[in-house]
């Protein structure tokens, strides 16, 4: 776009590298990119151009499937020289020298970069650990030689920080002391400190000079041990450690470490390899010195040396705190209080504790006899009256029974039985008549059988009504769903009935205990008395069923099908696959094969498997069949040449006047497409009557020919004679020359040879003049209006010219082909739009109005007229 | 030979056996042309070529992932196509022994592969119950076409000059007819495991898995004959005929090789026959001229040919 842009300047003359030129009005949106490349690198880039380069200027980023990586060259497996594939060589003489390909070797110097940042496991601002010091220093349990080597084989090994490096630089070696060198003197009253523990001034301490030569030089100062501060990983307070009385707590850990054996002296060191010798061990070194060797750096106010001294830590702590002046407390120990904290008056608490009951020799643990003296009392009727009194509010306890409790009178209740209007004289003689006839009072149902005087395990079973009994064996049956409870239930309805029709009295079953005898038969009593029989005229109207109802038989848990089941139902199954097979497979079973097994239907194979096969198509090109009328007539030659799908289209057309068309199409539609559809409404395009023309343009003034000429305008390629023909008027314009024929305002002609012959002289000269300035206005103007652009203006003439041709060539054809004649140049349509007019000759003239100049150009001199 | 003597009797002396295979042999083929040539495909994933008459392995042909199921040997025995468990079909150079193509477009293991007659284009039956037409002389990657009227597994394959007739284990023997056009499915009822045609190709041989071996009329569906007698229900064991046709051989799961007259449909003597393998013969094949020697491989990992007594000595 902008190089266009740059041409077109450049064109005009403007300078496009000015800044004028370049300048930008841009407000809103993308502006343009300069015409002139600048050298401004900040400057705007598209997405798409900007690239990626790294360091050494090679693009990164290339390709949808790089992913960010470069691999290779351009993303080849090559290089810039190429890519050789790696040949095979036999490795069988050469099996030693072998070398095992490493990731390494396939890794660019990014990878190779990226792999030595990952190797850096070890921090560089780690610390150095001086000869394992911080093993030594905590009390650990010994290790045995073999578990240190192994640590020591395992762990990385210690690598020098960076101030250990510095040390080193600066002439310090692993063991000694920092600081200036000493002179041997100092350095023995170093010792002597670390080894007293305590500030010892240098006047006292009477350092023989033993050696001469040895305090001629200066030496290391000794080394000092880094105070190690212990993790805490526990919850308890500050100092305190587990485990420990108050007094140990408050002395410290003295003598702990001082049983653990002779200490080498402080004075020398010993060599890597050296044994400590007797003369080594440091006789006189005492308890307290036993942390000599946690010490650290300590300045001290020792004023004439300028050197730094060490102090113990134990003498530090026993430096007395610094105290504020508000506590003056003291322990009773001497210790003072914390600052903050106040001595308590009062003594500790001590929690007191009991002994434990002494147990009985002989004693052995039976929680049995506990449990089963307290079940025993859960049986026995508990003593109600004297746990309720025990005061606690028991919420059970009726209103009746508070009041009892309380002697109130009872409140006069309703009478709650008919018993109860009775006098008591009554009632007793009642009874009396009831145990007398061994029957319970009428009462309706059932009572149970007062049978208190029976041992708790009896059987009792209920009494029902003969009649009731007797109804209820003909009644509903509740127990249909268990047979065998239906069966007992009906057995006790009829030992109820009466004693001769019954069997024997209902028996507890096997294995049931009484009281569910008991309540069973309640039930039965229950049910009987429930499903009380309807009155006998009720019941007359209804009859029990026949056959006894069996409910669904539910099975509990998972239903697993019984083998049986199983068959029938694979049975019924095959059954159903028989009802429904079809009858090829029920053929196929019966061995008849034949027309039932077999089913044929079309196929169609693709056309390249026909090819490979060397098989013809059996159904070449299905839709090429569209058109029904000759088809079938001639079906060889639809197959012979199935390179012209179209053959058989135009039905009407003769075999010749197909090559024919082809060879028209083939010199005049040069440059209209290959659609052979092109123009097929145009050739099916009926003329309509000529008396429409006639009722449309026939005009008084005008004489026939120009009629006829307007129709020509309005229907260019409407051949002359036809119209002559239907109009009845001997009008058509003969071109008196069929030689040489100007190129730019042919157009193929039919000529009648009767008409040319009879061309009347005078009506030809007289047309001429006229025609000659008609045509002489309509060329110039048409020209122009090519000029212009006449495409746009009027597309249809290049399109439907030829088809129209062709029609007018095929209607010639059909109607006059006896009498009719073409004059045709072989030029196509394109050279005369393309060619110049030359002023038209007098002789052409004639030909130009019925043949018909540029169409475009007609209708203008219409319009124009 | 003469159709007058009646069938020839089944050649029944082991004159080679080829034991290379580390499992059960799937299939076996001769070569074309003078057939001298047998080549093998077993589960354990190779393919080998052996010599028939010395009973020698020329090569091993090892680039399958899987089992071979599967193996069709071109007309000019330059090449030959394989196919299995990897669900591809391999075309291989019989001289270098490499794969010169391998064809994937199937969803399952491949059961058969066969070229046609100028091994211009092959043809891949597979479990997906397709059946793919593959060009060999384009380089493309899609199937010429697709068969897939089968129902379930497609189980063999013959190309003939202008049929293709596959047998699936839905029952059913689909010949489809390129120069009608049409497509014959002839339903047998039981899973097919081979079909073999006669060489007039007017019927075929189908073998199931109800223990039948059945000839079919190919032009109408009508069974010609049925032959009983051997056991074949779970195995894929191709049935064949002799050199003069006269004759049905099918190995079967109990080791043994069966012999029917084609006529009659009796078995010929021995009945029952010898037990020729240990384990289920998997194919039987007759050598396509000589009419003394066929070949059965089996499940025990053997390939025996066989050949009449006179003709070993």
């Amino acid at each position: 776009m902008s190089n266009r842009l740059k041409r077109r300047l450049v064109d005009l003359g403007v300078d496009p590298s000015s800044s004028k030129a370049n300048e930008s009005f841009c407000l809103i949106g993308t502006p343009l990119p300069p015409l002139e490349k600048s050298k401004d690198l900040g400057e705007f880039v598209p997405l798409w151009k900007q690239e990626v380069r790294d360091e050494k200027g090679r693009r990164r980023l290339h390709g949808a499937f790089t992913g960010g990586f470069s691999a290779g060259y351009f993303n080849t497996v090559g290089s810039k020289e190429g890519w050789t594939p790696s040949t095979f060589v036999s490795s069988r003489t050469e099996r030693a020298k072998q070398k095992v390909a490493r990731p390494e070797d396939f890794m660019d110097e990014e990878d190779l970069q990226e792999l030595r940042d990952s190797r850096k496991l070890v921090d560089t601002t780690d610390e150095m650990d001086f000869a394992g010091t911080s093993k030594a220093g905590v009390d650990e349990p010994e290790k045995d030689s073999i578990a240190s080597a192994l640590e020591a084989s395992l762990l990385p090994p210690p690598t020098d920080s960076a101030g250990a490096r510095i040390l080193k630089k600066m002439g310090w070696r692993l063991g000694q002391g920092i600081g200036p060198r000493v002179s041997l003197r100092k350095r023995k009253l170093q010792d002597l400190q670390i080894s007293q523990g305590g500030r010892v001034s240098s006047d006292l301490a009477d350092i023989r000079d033993d050696d001469e030569e040895a305090s001629k030089h200066t030496y290391a100062p000794r080394d000092t041990l880094v105070l190690l501060v212990e993790r805490k990983d526990n919850a308890h307070g500050l100092g305190y450690t587990p485990g420990m009385g108050l007094h140990e707590s408050v002395g410290g850990k003295r003598g702990t470490e001082s049983t653990k054996g002779h200490r080498i002296a402080a004075g020398f060191g010993l060599g890597a390899l050296n044994d400590a010798d007797e003369d080594d061990l440091d006789v006189y070194d005492g308890g307290l010195a036993s942390h000599r060797r946690q010490v650290a750096y300590d300045t001290t106010d020792h004023g004439d040396e300028d050197v730094v001294t060490i102090g113990g830590r134990l003498e530090r702590g026993k430096k007395p705190p610094v105290q504020p002046a508000s506590s003056a407390a003291v322990f009773r120990d001497g210790q003072p209080v914390l600052a903050g904290f106040a001595l308590s008056d009062k003594p500790v608490a001590e929690d007191r504790s009991f002994p434990l009951p002494d147990v009985p020799d002989g004693w052995t643990p039976d929680p049995r006899r506990v449990w089963d003296r307290y079940q025993s009392k859960e049986h026995l009727p508990p003593p109600a009256e004297p746990t309720k009194i025990e005061g606690a509010w028991d919420t059970k306890i009726t209103a009746d029974q508070r009041g009892a409790m309380l002697g109130e009178t009872p409140l006069p209740s309703a009478p709650r039985s008919v018993f109860e209007y009775m006098s008591k004289k009554d009632r007793e003689r009642i009874q009396n008549i009831a145990a007398n006839q061994g029957r319970p009072p009428p009462t309706p149902g059932t009572t149970a059988l007062p049978s208190a005087a029976l041992p708790h395990e009896a059987t009792r079973i209920p009494r029902t009504e003969p009649q009731i009994a007797q109804a209820a064996l003909r009644g509903f049956q509740p127990f249909a769903a268990d047979p065998a409870k239906q069966a007992r239930y009906n057995a006790y309805l009829q030992s109820q009935v009466g004693t001769d029709a019954a069997g024997p009295p209902l028996q507890p079953l096997p294995g049931q205990r009484i009281d569910e005898f008991n309540k069973e038969v309640e039930d039965y009593a229950k049910a009987a008395l429930l499903f009380k029989p309807m009155s006998a005229a009720m019941a007359g109207r209804f009859t029990s069923a026949a056959v006894v109802e069996q409910g669904p038989k539910i099975h509990e848990g998972l239903h697993t099908p019984s083998q049986e089941e199983m068959e029938r139902e694979e049975e019924e199954k095959k059954q159903e696959e028989e009802k429904d097979v079809s009858p090829k497979v029920h053929a196929a079973r019966m061995g008849m094969y034949g027309p039932m097994t077999r089913e044929t239907k079309p196929w169609q194979p693709a056309r390249l498997l026909c090819k490979r096969f060397g098989v013809k198509d059996p159904n070449p090109e299905p839709e090429v069949v569209v058109p029904p009328a000759p088809a079938p007539a001639e079906p060889g030659s639809n197959w012979q040449e199935p390179e012209i799908p179209m053959a058989s289209t135009s039905a009407g057309m003769g075999a010749e006047t197909g090559g024919a068309r082809k060879g028209i199409k083939d010199i005049s539609n040069i440059g209209l497409g290959e659609d052979e559809d092109q123009g097929r409404d145009t050739l099916t395009y009926e003329r309509p009557t000529m008396d429409v023309f006639k009722a449309i343009f026939a005009s008084d003034e005008e004489d026939s020919e120009e009629e006829e000429n307007k129709m020509e305008e309005d229907e260019p390629p409407e051949p002359n004679a036809s119209a002559a023909l239907s109009t009845g008027v001997a009008a058509a314009p003969a071109p008196v020359d069929t030689g040489p024929v100007d190129l730019s305002t042919f157009k193929p002609t039919f000529i009648p040879r009767e008409s040319k012959a009879k061309k009347d002289k005078e009506r030809d000269r007289e047309k001429k003049d006229k025609k000659k300035r008609e045509k002489e206005k309509r060329a110039v103007l048409s020209f122009a209006m090519d000029e212009e652009g006449g495409d746009e203006l009027e597309p249809r003439p290049s399109k439907d010219r030829p088809k129209k041709k062709k029609q007018r060539k095929e209607k010639r054809e059909e109607a006059d082909d006896e009498d009719g004649m073409w004059v045709e140049k072989p030029a196509p349509d394109v050279v005369k739009d393309l060619t110049l007019p030359p002023p038209p000759q007098p002789m052409e003239v004639e030909n130009v109005p019925d043949s018909g100049p540029p169409n475009k150009g007609r209708k203008r001199a219409v319009d124009f007229l | 030979m003469a159709p007058s003597r009646g069938p020839e009797p089944l050649p029944r002396t082991v004159h080679a056996s080829l034991e290379a295979h580390k499992g059960p042999v799937n299939v076996a083929r001769y070569a074309k042309g003078s057939a001298k040539y047998i080549l093998t495909g077993g589960q354990d994933r190779t393919i080998r070529l052996w010599n028939a008459n010395l009973g020698t392995e020329i090569k091993v042909f090892a680039a399958h992932g899987y089992e071979v199921l599967s193996l069709s040997v071109s007309h000019d025995n330059a090449k030959f196509a394989s196919s299995g468990g990897d669900r591809s079909v391999f075309l291989w150079d019989v001289a270098t022994g490499v794969t010169t193509r391998r064809i994937a477009g199937h969803m399952g293991k491949i059961h058969a592969v066969e070229f046609n007659e100028d091994a211009t284009v092959v043809a891949s039956g597979s479990f997906d119950a397709t059946v793919r037409l593959w060009d060999l002389r384009a380089m493309n990657r899609q199937a010429i076409q697709i068969l897939d009227e089968a129902r379930d597994a497609v189980q063999t394959i013959h190309v003939g000059p202008t049929t293709i007739i596959t047998g699936s284990v839905d029952g059913h023997v689909r010949t489809y007819d390129l120069r009608k056009g049409e497509l014959r499915s002839d339903f047998i009822g039981h899973p097919v495991t081979s079909v073999v045609p006669t060489q007039d190709n007017q019927t075929y041989l189908v073998t199931t898995l109800d223990s039948h071996v059945r000839l079919m009329d190919a032009t109408t569906g009508k069974m010609l004959n049925d032959f009983t007698g051997h056991t074949n229900t779970a195995y894929r064991c191709r049935a064949c005929f002799d050199h003069a046709e006269a004759t049905v051989i099918v190995g079967d799961e109990d080791g043994m090789i069966w012999a029917w007259d084609l006529l009659d449909a009796k078995v010929l003597p021995p009945n029952p026959p010898p037990k020729a393998h240990q384990k289920v013969i998997t194919w039987t094949e007759h050598h396509p001229t000589d009419p003394n020697e066929m070949f059965t491989a089996s499940a025990d990992g053997t390939v025996k040919v066989w050949r009449h007594p006179a003709t070993v000595t």
